[in-house]
């Protein structure tokens, strides 16, 4: 998703953001085909499975479902005295990292935002940080984390600051962008109307950019989430990230796999959940 | 579409069959000339049997390739997946592999090193702990499996103090020195060399030597495959000999031993002789004493300290069960000892 702006021309009025993911419409007689197709898909990835771990035998290389089951079971409910792995649950591990997420992709959202729209309106800013931004994407994570650690500590800061600025950048390219790429026409329209600087971009440019903005926010929490095994790797227990590593370490392949699952379910989930609230919010997206 | 997912079908169902593959190679050829041997980053003979090419002087029809690994963990996953010979591997994830669910057929072979000095528990000025119980309600870091985190629990357990009373942190060395300079930390059982800079700044409260004298002693190792002892047991013994070359070179002469040692852990002579002096080196003729390797009619203590690193283990929930002496006794390798260390 690298997003390098055309200068639009000067005459276009045409509302120039195009959808970068259009949720396709299916007619109501595919929907159900869809359903029985993706079911039968598992079906097919579940025998796959079944069949790879009895072939190798080693639940080390591949642990059995039943296995994963056993070690979901397990960590989710109290037993010998023992609670959960590590003595959390699976679902307070999970719960520790999605605030995580939330915390530092509202924060990167934000940061993300106000710095798209900076870099949208005031091209200088824009020549300056647009570099560093895309300097900042392209680095990973786990490579400027042990900054972080020196500069914060090993609590929750330099975990929030990392997820943060994982989620910073997409935004910001998004958001600077669709703001560079307004409509002139409008823009133009509302100044002859008597409208300050603020005014047009609170009530024209930033509207009209809303929906790149929150294609910009989806894969923003994506990158989160996928940087949370990144941020705990260092102090991450409680926390589904942490789990995982320290399942690794002690060579439980099934409660890596299971972290796997619990990580790309809850993944699905919020994705689903931001798709509803942007129809929601922008029902005319997919529509121009 | 139809032909690419005909084709990705193809290649998941491809995929386990080369895995297995994989696994299955190990060195059990009798034909196949080469050693795959696994080597750590830690102040011990095995790094002068590296830098001296002993082995591949005393192999040389023999491939011999050395790969570097970070940690215990990731030697016993290279087992699993057949791809190393031989290793210098921590008494705590030895104990790990010989246990359930892993199960790892390789045998002990050699005690490359005993932690001494230079594993320790150093709590930060400032902190107000002067003592082990003084733990209590404290933040302390050592990196979770690891032979630190099995003393730090032994001598937690020795002071009376229950682990849940204290606050035990996951972190690496290098995190630790990073952590403990910000005063996050209020004490850390860790290793050379950020153990240096904790004792700067710090109090030593026990040191691995102590807990080694009091029965809880961790210990570096040298295992080999199962399936490479029976195909290739002269180069076994090739092996072990170079291995006792090395800690003769130790006691006898720490400055060339100093030296090879520096110049694969990128220290300089002196820093690698005065890391050297911390660890204990066993002579070679002690490995067959009862309280180590033994012999073969009759294994050491070693088998001991391993199941009761298991125990540990299984109290800590990272093993399934605890394996019964007769089985560790027999994952230990003394054949020919002491004759053929000679």
């Amino acid at each position: 998703m690298t997003t390098t702006v055309p200068a639009p021309p000067a005459a276009d009025t045409s509302i120039g953001a195009p959808a970068a993911t259009p949720a396709a419409a299916t007619p109501h007689g595919g929907r159900r085909r869809r359903v029985l197709l993706r079911l039968l898909a598992l079906v097919v990835l579940y025998a796959l499975w079944e069949i790879a771990a009895r072939a190798t035998r080693n639940p080390t290389f591949i642990p059995s479902p039943g296995a994963v089951w056993h070690q979901l079971i397990q960590t989710s409910t109290t037993h010998d005295g023992i609670r959960g792995y590590s003595g959390r649950l699976l679902i307070e591990h999970l719960g520790v990292s999605l605030r995580r997420i939330l915390i530092g992709s509202v924060i990167g959202v934000a940061g993300g935002v106000l710095l798209g729209v900076v870099m949208g309106t005031v091209s200088w800013i824009r020549v300056v940080v647009e570099p560093v931004v895309t300097f900042i994407r392209a680095l990973p994570p786990l490579a400027y984390f042990s900054l972080f650690i020196i500069w914060f500590g090993i609590d929750e800061t330099p975990k929030l600051w990392l997820l943060s600025i994982a989620a910073l950048p997409p935004v910001a390219v998004a958001t600077a962008a669709a703001v560079h790429s307004a409509p002139t026409g409008l823009v133009e329209a509302a100044q002859a109307l008597g409208a300050s600087r603020a005014r047009v971009i609170r009530d024209v440019v930033l509207p009209n950019a809303l929906p790149e903005i929150f294609t910009g926010i989806r894969i923003a929490v994506g990158v989160a989430y996928s940087s949370v095994v990144a941020a705990e790797t260092i102090n991450g227990v409680p926390g589904i990230g942490g789990m995982i590593r320290d399942a690794q370490r002690y060579s439980q392949t099934d409660v890596v796999v299971l972290g796997l699952f619990a990580i790309g379910l809850s993944g699905l989930l919020i994705d689903a959940l931001l798709r509803t609230a942007e129809s929601r919010l922008i029902p005319w997206r997919g529509q121009l | 579409m139809r032909k690419i997912l005909s084709l990705v079908a193809a290649a998941t169902l491809l995929l386990p069959t080369a895995c297995g593959d994989g696994a299955a190679s190990g060195g059990g050829d009798p034909d196949r000339k080469s050693i795959r041997i696994a080597y750590q980053a830690f102040p011990s003979g095995d790094l002068i049997v590296k830098n001296q090419g002993l082995l591949e002087k005393a192999l040389p029809d023999y491939q011999i390739t050395w790969t570097k690994f970070d940690s215990g963990a990731s030697i016993n996953t290279a087992f699993v997946a057949g791809s190393v010979d031989i290793a210098a591997i921590g008494s705590s994830p030895v104990a790990r592999g010989l246990s359930a669910p892993l199960n790892i057929p390789y045998q002990v072979a050699f005690v490359l090193d005993v932690a001494g000095d230079n594993e320790a528990l150093v709590a930060r000025k400032g902190s107000g702990v002067t003592d082990v119980s003084g733990l209590r309600g404290k933040k302390v870091a050592t990196p979770f499996a690891s032979t630190a985190h099995y003393s730090l629990l032994a001598a937690l357990d020795r002071a009376g103090v229950k682990e849940s009373d204290v606050t035990i942190v996951d972190l690496e060395p290098q995190d630790i020195q990073a952590a403990w300079t910000r005063g996050d930390l209020d004490a850390a059982y860790s290793w050379l060399p950020s153990l240096d800079e904790l004792r700067k700044t710090g109090t030593v409260l026990v040191t691995s030597r102590e807990l080694a004298t009091a029965g809880k002693p961790t210990l570096d190792l040298g295992v080999v495959a199962t399936d490479f002892v029976t195909a290739h047991p002269a180069a076994v013994d090739a092996w072990r000999k170079a291995q006792s070359q090395a800690l003769n070179l130790i006691h006898n002469d720490p400055a060339a031993a100093a030296k090879s040692v520096g110049v694969e852990l990128n220290l300089s002579p002196e820093e690698a002789q005065r890391q050297l002096s911390q660890g204990v080196f066993l002579k070679p003729a002690d490995l067959a004493s009862p309280a180590w390797l033994g012999t073969s009619a009759a294994k050491g203590q070693l088998a001991d300290n391993l199941v009761s690193a298991a125990q540990f283990l299984k109290t800590q929930q990272k093993i399934d069960a605890v394996p019964d002496l007769a089985t560790v006794q027999a994952a230990i390798y003394a054949e020919g000892l002491p004759d053929v260390l000679g």
